[in-house]
């Protein structure tokens, strides 16, 4: 009797001791719980520093070359002079706002570059970094780029150090590089600005036309709207090279239009109307190679409108316009 | 001899049976203590906090927000693109506080009706504005409430060169 007695008491006990550890509430406290907390801050300074990567400054890049290409153009346009090397001015103003050591917007009497370089943004996500998150940032820029591999828009390369610490976690990345692309369209060709000491203003804006559809009416209207049209194997610049005194060929990338004879001083000169080769004065001394476009014996060509257009051979077999439509200069 | 056994075999079956009383109670009593269910507060602040900044225009369903809705028809939505919290942003960059609580308003039907919350941006309580005697007495009644931050920016448009912020996005969450 007395050894069942134990035995019940002693299961009793067993039972007793398993429903305390089942029921018993967790402590609020635990390991885990910790080990939560810092996961999760973890992943949201990760998801900061992967927005700072990929969006912010992608977005800032973008934005910051348009405003620094904007004041680089309306500075030629104040100076009537071209940039010696566009790398370094661009470069400058999109890190700085200077050109030169000088503030751009002091040379072009606009505030455009005003708080809005990539240092002010750099700093701006700095300070919203550590008000938001706790987090502290430090950001270095190495270097700011931008080329043309395709004629109507600009490849815009930033590279650059990127840190962040917190007290759980630091994120240290080296040569971090951000790619955006800005399209060359609403600019206006710097160009025309240098050479006219700002007189001749012409924006860029794609003609659309196919290659194989021009005619003397689509000549007329891409004169008459001052719209650019890359041709595949282009003699003309890109529109980065247009900022520099560089009337080099790209064939990737040359863009061109026909300037307007009713828009310059001296409307009738020995030119081709094509943009490239009448600032480079590429035809000056190449009459016979050059033809008026009009053709009195039939009353064709654009003379009623541009009086004076004339284009050299390549060009005019480019547009297609017939013999219809010219005679030859000289 | 033998009566003193029994005693004793008494006495230590009133002990136990006391023991199982006093767990007994114990456990009833802490079924009844309430612990804030801290988890899904968490969880419902992050949700709309996801869906605010995951969630683009062109992706959603709404008479008023979505494209073709009544904002885009007044062209207070210009850019598909736009998640709904950079369009919250966009709408506080420009001043247009009253349009982006309407906004959030409209957007925000998935949170269920036991929960309240609040999106702020930059320091400044988007929706609600004005906010009811209610909904603050709620506020500050409440044991448990939780924020979800994040860093908003944008363009103001596609084409033009001028970036908003970057504003501090919160949405408090906490239940009824």
């Amino acid at each position: 009797m007395n050894k069942k007695g134990i035995f019940f008491t002693f299961i009793a006990v067993v039972l007793m001791g398993l429903f305390i550890i089942i029921y018993t509430p967790p402590a609020d406290i635990t390991l885990q719980k910790d080990t939560q907390s810092v996961r999760a801050r973890i992943s949201t300074l990760n998801n900061l520093v992967n927005d700072m990567e990929y969006s912010y400054f992608v977005a800032v890049l973008r934005a910051t070359a348009h405003k620094s290409l904007s004041s680089l153009i309306l500075y030629m346009n104040s100076t009537g002079t071209y940039l010696q090397n566009f790398d370094s001015a661009f470069a400058e103003v999109m890190v700085n706002g200077t050109l030169d050591g000088v503030q751009i917007d002091s040379m072009t009497q606009k505030k455009i570059m005003e708080n809005s370089t990539l240092s002010n943004w750099s700093s701006r996500i700095i300070d919203a970094s550590r008000d938001t998150f706790n987090a502290n940032a430090s950001i270095k820029i190495i270097d700011v780029s931008a080329r043309q591999t395709r004629p109507w828009s600009i490849d815009l390369i930033l590279i650059m150090n990127i840190e962040v610490r917190s007290n759980v976690a630091m994120w240290n990345m080296s040569n971090v590089t951000v790619f955006a692309s800005l399209p060359v369209e609403g600019f206006d060709d710097p160009h025309y600005l240098a050479n006219t000491n700002g007189l001749y203003t012409n924006n860029i804006k794609a003609s659309g036309l196919q290659f194989n559809k021009w005619n003397i009416s689509h000549v007329r209207e891409h004169v008459r709207n001052g719209t650019y049209v890359h041709w595949q194997g282009s003699q003309a610049p890109s529109f980065l090279m247009r900022f520099t005194n560089n009337m080099a060929n790209s064939s990737c990338c040359g863009i061109e239009s026909l300037v307007n004879p009713n828009k310059i001083s001296s409307p009738d000169r020995i030119e081709s109307y094509a943009d490239y080769a009448f600032w480079n004065h590429t035809y000056s001394s190449q009459c016979p190679l050059l033809y008026n476009i009009t053709n009195p014996s039939t009353g064709g060509g654009i003379w009623d409108e541009f009086r004076y257009f004339k284009l050299d051979i390549d060009s005019v077999i480019k547009y297609n316009i017939t013999s219809y439509d010219l005679v030859q200069t000289c | 001899m033998h009566l003193k056994k029994k005693a004793y075999f008494f006495m230590l079956d009133a002990t136990l049976a006391l023991f199982v009383l006093v767990i007994g109670v114990f456990l009833v009593l802490s079924l009844y203590v309430k612990v804030p269910q801290s988890a899904q507060v968490d969880f419902l602040s992050k949700d709309i906090m996801n869906f605010f900044s995951d969630t683009k225009i062109k992706d959603l369903d709404n008479r008023y927000a979505g494209i073709g809705g009544d904002l885009w028809k007044n062209g207070s939505i210009t850019d598909p693109e736009n998640t709904l919290l950079q369009q919250v942003g966009e709408f506080y960059a420009n001043s247009q506080l009253d349009t982006a609580e309407k906004f959030v308003q409209n957007v925000s039907d998935i949170v269920p009706k036991q929960y309240r919350y609040e999106v702020w941006i930059d320091n400044t309580r988007i929706y609600p504005r004005d906010a009811p005697q209610d909904h603050v007495k709620s506020r500050s009644n409440t044991e448990l409430l939780l924020t979800s931050k994040k860093l908003i920016f944008g363009l103001n448009n596609r084409t033009a060169s001028s970036i908003w912020g970057p504003y501090k996005a919160e949405v408090f969450a906490w239940e009824k």
